[in-house]
């Protein structure tokens, strides 16, 4: 009876800490996929691995990036296991549109567009330091990447979002 | 010594790296410091845009097999309650943390507002921007030098600077954003409060790190909540 107890005082535990993550999860996962609805699924699947695997957790304030890496690992696997088409960048953003078009200002617009488009190697990065907060040096390890390379990727990732939105690049240096 | 490319390529890669090398290079070049700021100005569409809506749903984990036939639809009863009770909890709790970084996002788009000045805005303007969220501010709020109706999170939303003596302070009227508690934040180089206005929302009042000092936005958050008169 006790342990039921427990049992349940740590579900539901576990829930609310997953909820209260679920908007950081949805929108890094969002910026992954770069597709709501993909995202709503591996966010609920990366959700129930974590729920199996909640011993692996042994500090509670680890849980946000803890849950990063199994959502980044999920969405690899959705990959993997459903062999999922390849769409075209203006199909995803066509796809997209009611949520470019939410945009409070057509300048915010304009950069979630950019961002659509990103390559995959630049997005990640960036969503992981401006989104989450990481640093080059957590980057480096979520992504196995030297810090050098994160911070070529960092730059190249605004360079090109930049560009893209029309900003003044003249004052850029070169690469 | 850092040369400005080198400057530039480390600013791009992190605009707030707060590494010495590159404030000593950027406090001693104004044009480095001008392309901060544009590098800045741009960061901050960047944080916004990445801030997508994200609707409310409870999260439900599955059930253990432990519990069998009716005690089971009871046991699911009870979770799913559970997690309703603590999904609203957290939604109430929620937004404060991701509202203050939608307060502070919305800063960041409009440096203009910061000007340190002792010209109030007309009285018409200021009137014409806080009518639509019936309300109007007694004279013992202060000097107001900005009053802007702006977008935030899908409402419009009075966006007013008192001037005070510790400088600046942004006043955003929240009548859509209900909290329950007072949060106090520092992000990004502001320092500011939320506060709950039973009935009316909220306000946000913030100042620049650099100007405030301990206990100051809370005693101003307190004047202009209490300026505040809600008309009908």
């Amino acid at each position: 009876m006790n342990d039921e107890i427990g049992g349940n005082q740590r579900r539901a535990r576990f829930q609310a800490l997953c909820q209260s993550l679920r908007p950081d999860l949805l929108r890094f996962a969002f910026w992954l996929s770069r597709d709501r609805a993909l995202a709503e699924d591996v966010v609920q699947e990366s959700m129930l691995r974590a729920w199996k695997a909640r011993d692996s957790l042994l500090d509670e304030t680890a849980a946000k990036p803890w849950l990063l890496t199994i959502v980044r690992r999920e969405y690899a696997r959705t990959f993997e296991r459903k062999r999922l088409p390849t769409v075209s960048v203006d199909e995803l953003v066509a796809d997209e549109e009611p949520m470019l078009a939410a945009a409070e200002e057509q300048n915010i617009s304009d950069v979630r567009a950019a961002l659509m488009k990103l390559p995959d190697e630049y997005r990640e990065p960036l969503i992981l330091q401006v989104l989450m907060g990481y640093s080059t040096a957590e980057i480096a390890r979520e992504l196995e990447l030297s810090g050098p390379a994160v911070l070529t990727r960092l730059f190249r990732a605004r360079q090109q979002l930049r560009a893209a939105c029309g900003e003044d690049l003249s004052q850029d240096p070169q690469e | 010594m850092m040369d400005h490319t080198q400057y530039r390529s480390a600013t791009m890669a992190d605009p707030h790296d707060p590494d010495p090398d590159l404030r000593a290079h950027r406090e001693s070049c104004a044009e480095c410091r001008a392309f901060t700021e544009q590098l800045l100005r741009f960061e901050a569409r960047l944080e916004r845009a990445l801030l997508i809506d994200i609707p409310t749903k409870p999260v439900v984990l599955p059930f253990a097999g432990r519990a069998q036939g009716p005690r089971r639809w009871m046991a699911m009863a009870a979770s799913l309650l559970l997690a309703l009770v603590v999904a609203a909890g957290v939604w109430l709790t929620l937004p404060q943390r991701s509202l203050a970084a939608a307060v502070v996002a919305h800063m960041a788009g409009e440096p203009d507002a910061w000007q340190l000045t002792d010209v109030p805005v007309p009285d018409a303007d200021l009137n014409g921007v806080l009518k639509d969220s019936k309300l109007r501010l007694k004279p013992a709020a202060g000097v107001v030098s900005y009053a802007s109706s702006c977008s935030f999170r899908g409402h419009k939303v009075p966006h007013l600077v008192v001037q005070t003596q510790s400088g600046p302070v942004t006043v955003m009227v929240l009548v859509h954003e209900a909290v329950r508690n007072p949060k106090q934040f520092d992000e990004q180089g502001y320092r500011g409060t939320i506060v709950p206005v039973p009935g009316h929302g909220s306000i946000a009042v913030l100042m620049r790190d650099a100007s405030s000092r301990s206990g100051d936005v809370e005693r101003i958050a307190a004047r202009v909540s209490d300026s505040i008169v809600w008309t009908p």
